[in-house]
């Protein structure tokens, strides 16, 4: 259900892309304020869904509502962008890049050359500010263009795959530019199919697979998906020791790793103690997004296929 | 409202700074030098090899002293009256030697210059020997004899008998062949123009397609704005061109003799010249956006240089046939003709623009402006959902009927 509360959401949208249902009913709603992950595999739908929660495309069904306004664009001054196909005109100087694009959003062009320069700058990119688009490096225009779509100071930011080719040190830049933006107040909103990315940033996620929303809610939320691991490594490692252990125990590191039980652990420890097995080591693991988004996707992958 | 035409501002700035800031622009500004110069010296070529015959061209009259003072004194009187496009050679008179008709043969012979008639004999009886089979100057030789006779039956003498006096009077309303041909002008320099400007338009958004930025245009503003954004600041160029060469032909104006502006005076639109700049100018505005929106429309669709390469001949095409279209309304003012290429939207600014060198009336030109610039925003949307539905692929809901169907 569409709700004012939300700086977006969405609700039943679809797409087709001749027969093909590219996005299948997906509802959405993004909280005022959160970093928010739109996960899936490659072909989920991800970039579809924000180009139709942009207004770049039309839904051919269901409705989208964002930053209070039905019709997206109406907001679109408000809105920062960064598309998955990185695109900027490579005769333009950076800062007249970045100040072209918030010109775009209606910010006043000689407040964004200023701007622009400063960001650079914090961006360690100072030496840049008059060098072509062209001579720039891809990792380096990435950043110019990241840069661009936020100079206007967005109230609500959409960052499309925003991690694919850049280093880890500029991964690591655009993580705390993500987290500025956050204290800033900005809404945030990005598609990403790195798992450790959307672990670090995200308050909440949604998981897409095959245009549907599979999951929606915070990280932990994921997680419990997935019962916790533990595990066991014996002080005596004697043959006879599988039959104490769960059904799922595998041999792996030196050790026993099985699913936790629902009622907890204690009960075989007792038994592998009284039986003279000891215990060297022991962790209990919690499962991390990664592995719930595999599983949900895989459980999609098995539904399609059935 | 101002959001929009800001936003649209931005993308003419854009387009018309990465257009005039280029080495590119340069050539472009002086492609028409280049087409002068390689016309001048084609032109130069064709003339040293016109004066290199100029001046070794004569007519001969074979006649007694009185007889030849005679025809030099009618050549004298009906030379200036024939057109100069004639061409005329010069006429000399020779004294008879004893045998005229051999005579007469070794002048129409001469070997170094060219001698395309010879009279000879008595003026009532004159013997002419020409060349070329439907020799006009031998004509004119008869004609001078004819004119010499009568001067010697009346007893007339060399000397003029009248004594006229010429004077130029400016006509009080404009002559139909002034009107034509300031409609003529008006016609063809607007296509002449917009045939070498609006062009461009054509692979203006296959930048953005090639180089991604058209995601963030589309995010940002409507591609309505982008379209139109991207023809004002081509349109801006275009003017920067114009002027340049206004300019230009100014200066050079103020250096021809007063004889070449003489010559531009029979150019006299009915409207009147203020009123015929000023429309001119609209009109040419109106030209640029139309045919400009269409291109603009076309090459969207163009995905890469070769496409667009490809379009480049229907377009001629097309701009050839609102061309003639105008042309032919010139030819037949007031006719169905002229009235349809008034009204067609891509034909109206040429034709009404040679409406304005013919009829004096206001009215049809604010109509005509209005209705032009309706079809510059029709074809702008229509362009834009063109380019939504096929390369953004959105046709959106409105549009889901079509595709049933």
């Amino acid at each position: 259900m569409q709700d004012e509360n939300w700086a977006l959401s969405a609700d039943g949208l679809v797409k087709r892309f001749g027969d093909r249902r590219v996005v299948d009913g997906i509802d959405l709603q993004v909280p005022y304020g959160a970093v928010y992950g739109v996960l899936g595999p490659n072909g989920a739908g991800k970039t579809t869904t924000l180009r139709m929660l942009l207004g770049i495309i039309e839904p051919d069904e269901g409705h989208r509502r964002l930053l209070g306004r039905s019709a997206p664009r109406d907001a679109s001054d408000r809105v920062g962008y960064l598309p998955e196909e990185r695109g900027l005109y490579p005769g333009m100087k950076a800062r007249e890049a970045i100040a072209f694009m918030g010109a775009l959003r209606g910010l006043d062009w000689s407040v964004g050359r200023k701007r622009a320069a400063v960001m650079l700058e914090q961006a360690g990119l100072g030496h840049a500010v008059d060098s072509k688009i062209r001579k720039l490096s891809k990792g380096m225009a990435q950043f110019v263009q990241l840069l661009g779509s936020v100079v206007h100071q967005p109230e609500f930011l959409v960052l499309d795959e925003p991690f694919s080719g850049l280093d880890p040190v500029n991964q690591e830049r655009l993580e705390a530019l993500i987290r500025a933006e956050r204290d800033r107040g900005a809404t945030i909103l990005f598609s990403t199919h790195v798992m450790a990315h959307a672990e670090r940033l995200c308050d909440r996620l949604c998981i897409i697979a095959g245009g549907k929303r599979r999951f929606e809610g915070t990280v932990d939320d994921a997680r419990a998906l997935l019962p916790m691991k533990a595990h066991y490594v014996p002080r005596d490692p004697a043959p006879g020791i599988a039959a104490l252990l769960p059904g799922d125990a595998q041999e792996e590191r030196g050790g026993w790793r099985f699913t936790l039980p629902p009622a907890g652990i204690e009960g075989i420890l007792v038994r592998l103690i009284d039986a003279g097995y000891g215990i060297s080591g022991l962790s209990i693991e919690r499962p991390g997004l990664h592995d719930a988004f595999v599983r949900i996707v895989g459980e999609a992958d098995a539904e399609k296929a059935a | 409202m101002s959001r929009l035409i800001r936003q649209t501002l931005t993308i003419a700035r854009r387009d018309f700074i990465a257009t005039v800031m280029t080495p590119m622009f340069l050539l472009f500004l002086l492609a028409p030098l280049l087409f002068g110069s390689f016309g001048a010296v084609g032109s130069l070529g064709a003339q040293s090899v016109g004066q290199s015959a100029e001046g070794k061209e004569r007519i001969y009259a074979i006649a007694a002293p009185a007889d030849a003072a005679r025809l030099r004194a009618a050549d004298a009187l009906i030379r200036p009256a024939v057109s100069r496009e004639r061409g005329l050679p010069t006429l000399v008179t020779v004294a008879p030697a004893a045998d005229p008709a051999t005579q007469a043969r070794t002048l129409l012979s001469n070997p170094d210059i060219d001698v395309p008639a010879v009279l000879y004999g008595p003026l009532d009886r004159p013997q002419l020997i020409h060349a070329n089979p439907q020799s006009t100057t031998a004509r004119y030789l008869a004609a001078l004899a004819e004119q010499a006779l009568r001067d010697s039956r009346a007893n007339l003498g060399a000397g003029r008998l009248s004594r006229p006096t010429f004077a130029r009077v400016e006509r009080s309303s404009t002559s139909l062949g002034g009107k034509s041909a300031a409609g003529f002008f008006a016609v063809v320099s607007l296509f002449v123009v917009t045939l070498m400007l609006a062009g461009q338009a054509v692979g203006t958004m296959a930048e953005e397609r090639s180089n991604k930025v058209i995601e963030v245009l589309a995010a940002a503003v409507p591609l309505e704005s982008v379209f139109l954004g991207k023809l004002l600041g081509m349109f801006g160029v275009a003017v920067l061109f114009l002027a340049f060469w206004a300019a230009v032909g100014i200066n050079i104006g103020a250096l021809l003799p007063p004889d070449f502006a003489e010559g531009l005076s029979g150019i006299a639109p009915a409207i009147g010249i203020p009123g015929f700049v000023l429309l001119y100018i609209l009109y040419f505005t109106m030209a640029y956006m139309l045919l400009g929106a269409v291109f603009l429309t076309v090459g969207a669709q163009a995905a890469t240089p070769r496409e667009i390469q490809m379009l480049s001949l229907p377009i001629t095409i097309f701009q050839m046939a609102m061309f003639g279209f105008a042309l032919a309304a010139i030819g037949r003012p007031g006719s169905w003709v002229a009235l349809a290429a008034e009204i067609f939207p891509f034909s109206s600014p040429f034709a009404m623009a040679a409406r304005a060198a013919t009829s004096g009336e206001w009215w049809p030109h604010l109509v005509a402006l209005a209705w032009q610039l309706l079809w510059v925003a029709l074809t702008i949307v229509i362009g834009a959902r063109l380019f939504r539905r096929g390369v953004l692929q959105s046709a959106g809901p409105k549009f889901r009927w079509f595709r049933r169907g």
